[in-house]
């Protein structure tokens, strides 16, 4: 029983340090910072990002058009919450609008794409997903507190293009992959 | 060395099933004891509450206990910066009582203190953030006035407060309700540090399995214990809150607080298929909404139609928007304002009310009607029985979840924002005045049965949802025959004069269907949405001689008994 113990844990370890792999660096400072779906997580994002002396700006409702303005990284802070798309006073349908041209705007302009969700699992359902899936397969790095993907969604969708996914156990340690990828 | 990686596997383990679990969490929430049943939104508040009823104490001081213990374990929801109201019925009084220690408006407050942008919305969010967000509060002088005058005596202010003092101490769980009230509120808690350095790792939230304590509350509760309300109300610390609040944008001054004075109130009642119903008179809207719904729901079987079923749930929209209409034109402060409380509350008025509503198709909008001419009169809530028949119930709030933000340094005390409870602008019944406390939704609710005899107390957060999740708990026992719990597990709806429906994601896709056909727009939420509140109750069954609490999975409820 100990050995088998023993051995289930060791490989829930091998696991959990597979999955918390650090980011090989691909982005240029400064970064862009916004928030696809109107959620609070984009605060924590920037924390992370001061905490990693990232410099950026930070803009929620941020538009194509407004892309590059100085940035070279588009950090996207991906999950929906309809209190903060009401807040900001923007619909679900245009919520998307603006983020896909986003993404489509910093391709052209050849900026890296970091996707990162750090809501966890009480940020995932329909809303979230939506704007999960129009991100993730758009990203250069995908950053994720793993309770946030106990479905698997973020690998599903970046395995396709080959899309790196780093995934954390909490949101403290999503600071050193967010650190790591910028050069 | 194998011991200890063996361990630490095994707490790595132990974490992912933590979070692996529903959080919902929709077992063992109630709670049965013949003795007395604490129903709160903490676990911890509910069983300090039973702990002083064990002690001897009465359901006053169960309350009170339970109240200061929700300061600590619920810090997002209520605290002394915060008020409420607590409805009392001892059995050794012929009436009920309303302790009404809602924030009232600084003296330097104006109607047009607040200004408006070019969007439209108030300049820097300031009704919600920040000082000028602040009301006076009166958690503590109502909590104490309660006590003193209504407690047992038999246990000092001292060990009533103790249990909140210790988990200020020791720190207390972060649940999974808890972290991701924190994530969604993380951007005003960093805009105060001293909020931060209480509620975040360095600005960033603490998460599921993390411990938070506060021993700056801790001291201010162990003042509060050593000099009662005075502690607060008047001195150094008196300057401290105003200093804070004014820090932060605000007009509060110190003579604010020593003016604030705890409001005893004869409470609204009203009946429902023979039941009374004891509840909050304003600065609360909520007891007299609750029985004008109820009044005008009384004219229909509900009982026949059924819960959840189309027809049921249409009735309630329906009722919602009638009364909801009459609260935005009628309900404010009745000290500052007249208020047609007997006719809102009139079997009559709810008569005329009710034949407003066509079975076949949605009204879509209501306006407020007259009842002049029936004229004759981020919260909390929980309730205490005991077996001797007291019954408490207890809503009190610092409004937005973590209020206003501002925290008092050194203190632990964050304060309201209950000021955004104000019309905003002048010339409404509920524009600020001096010394005027804002309309809440606020329901504790007492209910006595047929004969008389102690029956429920009930209560719920949410805002103006406190106000349906109330009525519509009563109606589920009342009309359905559900237990407590069952009764709060119910999937809600919410409607106000106008605007789409607000359905709980369980309602059934019949009933969905149905009221669109009607034509009614309507609002899928999620299954268990903490936006219907949190309904805390405790029910006798007189029959068994049993308490029966009941609790909400919407967040953290738990029930107690003994």
């Amino acid at each position: 029983m100990r050995r088998f113990t023993i051995l289930a844990a060791a490989m829930a370890l091998a696991v959990a340090a597979a999955s918390a792999q650090s980011a090989t660096a691909i982005a240029e400072k400064p970064a862009i910072l916004t928030a696809v779906g109107q959620s609070a997580d984009m605060e924590m994002v920037k924390v992370l990002l001061n905490r990693s002396k990232v410099p950026f700006t930070a803009d929620p409702l941020v538009k194509a058009a407004s892309l590059p303005g100085g940035a070279k990284t588009l950090v996207l802070t991906v999950g929906g919450s309809s209190k903060g798309l009401g807040a900001a006073g923007i619909s679900v349908d245009d919520e998307m609008a603006r983020s896909k041209a986003l993404i489509k705007r910093a391709k052209e302009l050849g900026m890296k794409i970091i996707v990162v969700h750090v809501g966890g699992e009480a940020r995932r359902g329909t809303l979230s997903d939506a704007f999960i899936e129009a991100c993730v397969p758009a990203g250069d790095l995908v950053i994720v507190v793993e309770d946030g993907d106990k479905d698997g969604l973020f690998e599903r969708l970046a395995a396709p293009s080959g899309i790196a996914v780093v995934k954390v156990p909490k949101i403290t340690a999503a600071g050193a992959p967010l650190a790591a990828a910028f050069k | 060395m194998k011991k200890v990686i063996i361990a630490s596997l095994l707490i790595a383990v132990t974490a992912v099933v933590v979070t692996s679990q529903n959080p919902v969490n929709l077992y063992g929430r109630a709670a049965q004891g013949a003795k007395g049943v604490v129903a709160a939104a903490k676990p911890e508040a509910s069983q300090v509450g039973v702990d002083i009823l064990k002690k001897g104490g009465n359901a006053v001081d169960a309350a009170v206990a339970t109240a200061f213990a929700l300061g600590v374990l619920e810090p997002n929801a209520s605290g002394v910066g915060g008020g409420g109201f607590m409805v009392i019925k001892l059995v050794n009084m012929k009436e009920a009582v309303v302790i009404d220690f809602r924030e009232s408006a600084p003296a330097a407050s104006t109607p047009d203190m607040f200004k408006y942008g070019e969007d439209g919305k108030v300049i820097g969010n300031a009704s919600v953030v920040g000082g000028l967000a602040s009301g006076v509060p009166g958690e503590v002088a109502g909590l104490l006035y309660a006590l003193d005058n209504y407690g047992s005596k038999k246990i000092k202010r001292d060990k009533i407060i103790a249990p909140a003092i210790e988990w200020a101490e020791r720190g207390i769980p972060v649940t999974v309700n808890l972290a991701s009230i924190i994530q969604d509120n993380l951007g005003k808690i960093n805009t105060f540090p001293a909020d931060a350095a209480i509620y975040t790792k360095d600005g960033l939230p603490y998460e599921l399995g993390d411990t938070i304590k506060n021993p700056d509350y801790a001291a201010t509760l162990k003042a509060i214990a050593k000099g009662g309300a005075d502690a607060i109300y008047k001195g150094e610390m008196a300057e401290k809150i105003a200093k804070a609040v004014r820090d932060a944008g605000g007009i509060m001054t110190a003579q604010d607080l020593a003016s604030y004075q705890v409001k005893v109130r004869k409470p609204i009642t009203g009946t429902y298929r023979g039941y009374s119903l004891i509840s909050t008179p304003p600065a609360s809207s909520g007891g007299t909404i609750i029985v004008e719904i109820l009044n005008i729901l009384e004219n229909f079987d509900l009982a026949t139609y059924g819960d959840g079923t189309p027809e049921t749930d249409h009735l309630w929209i329906e009722a919602l928007r009638l009364a909801f209409a009459d609260r935005g034109k009628y309900m404010a402060d009745a000290d500052f304002v007249k208020v047609p409380l007997a006719g809102l509350t009139s079997k009559d008025y709810a008569k005329t009310l009710a034949a407003k509503i066509s079975m076949d198709k949605a009204m879509g909008s209501a306006s407020a009607d007259d009842p002049t001419k029936y004229e004759s009169g981020s919260t909390t809530s929980f309730a205490v029985m005991d077996k001797a028949g007291n019954m408490v119930a207890v809503t009190k709030s610092i409004n937005y979840f973590f209020g206003s933000g501002v925290v008092v340094p050194g203190t632990g005390i964050i304060m309201n924002n209950h000021m955004d409870d104000f019309a905003l602008k002048p010339g409404h019944v509920q524009s600020i005045e001096p010394g005027k406390r804002p309309l809440s939704s606020m329901s504790p609710t007492l209910v006595l049965d047929p004969d008389g005899k102690p029956f429920m107390a009930v209560g719920s957060p949410g805002a103006t949802r406190i106000i349906e999740a109330v009525a519509q708990t009563i109606s589920n026992v009342v009309d359905h025959g559900m237990t407590i719990q069952q009764a709060i597990m119910a999937p809600r709806l919410f409607a106000m004069a106008s605007g789409a429906v607000q359905l709980e994601g369980r309602t059934s896709v019949n009933t969905v269907k149905k009221l669109e056909a009607l034509g009614h727009t309507v609002n899928v939420r999620a299954d268990w949405d903490a936006y219907f509140g949190g309904v805390h109750a405790v029910v006798y069954d007189r029959a068994a001689k049993m308490l029966e609490g009941g609790a909400d999975p919407r967040r953290d409820g738990q029930a107690v008994g003994f």
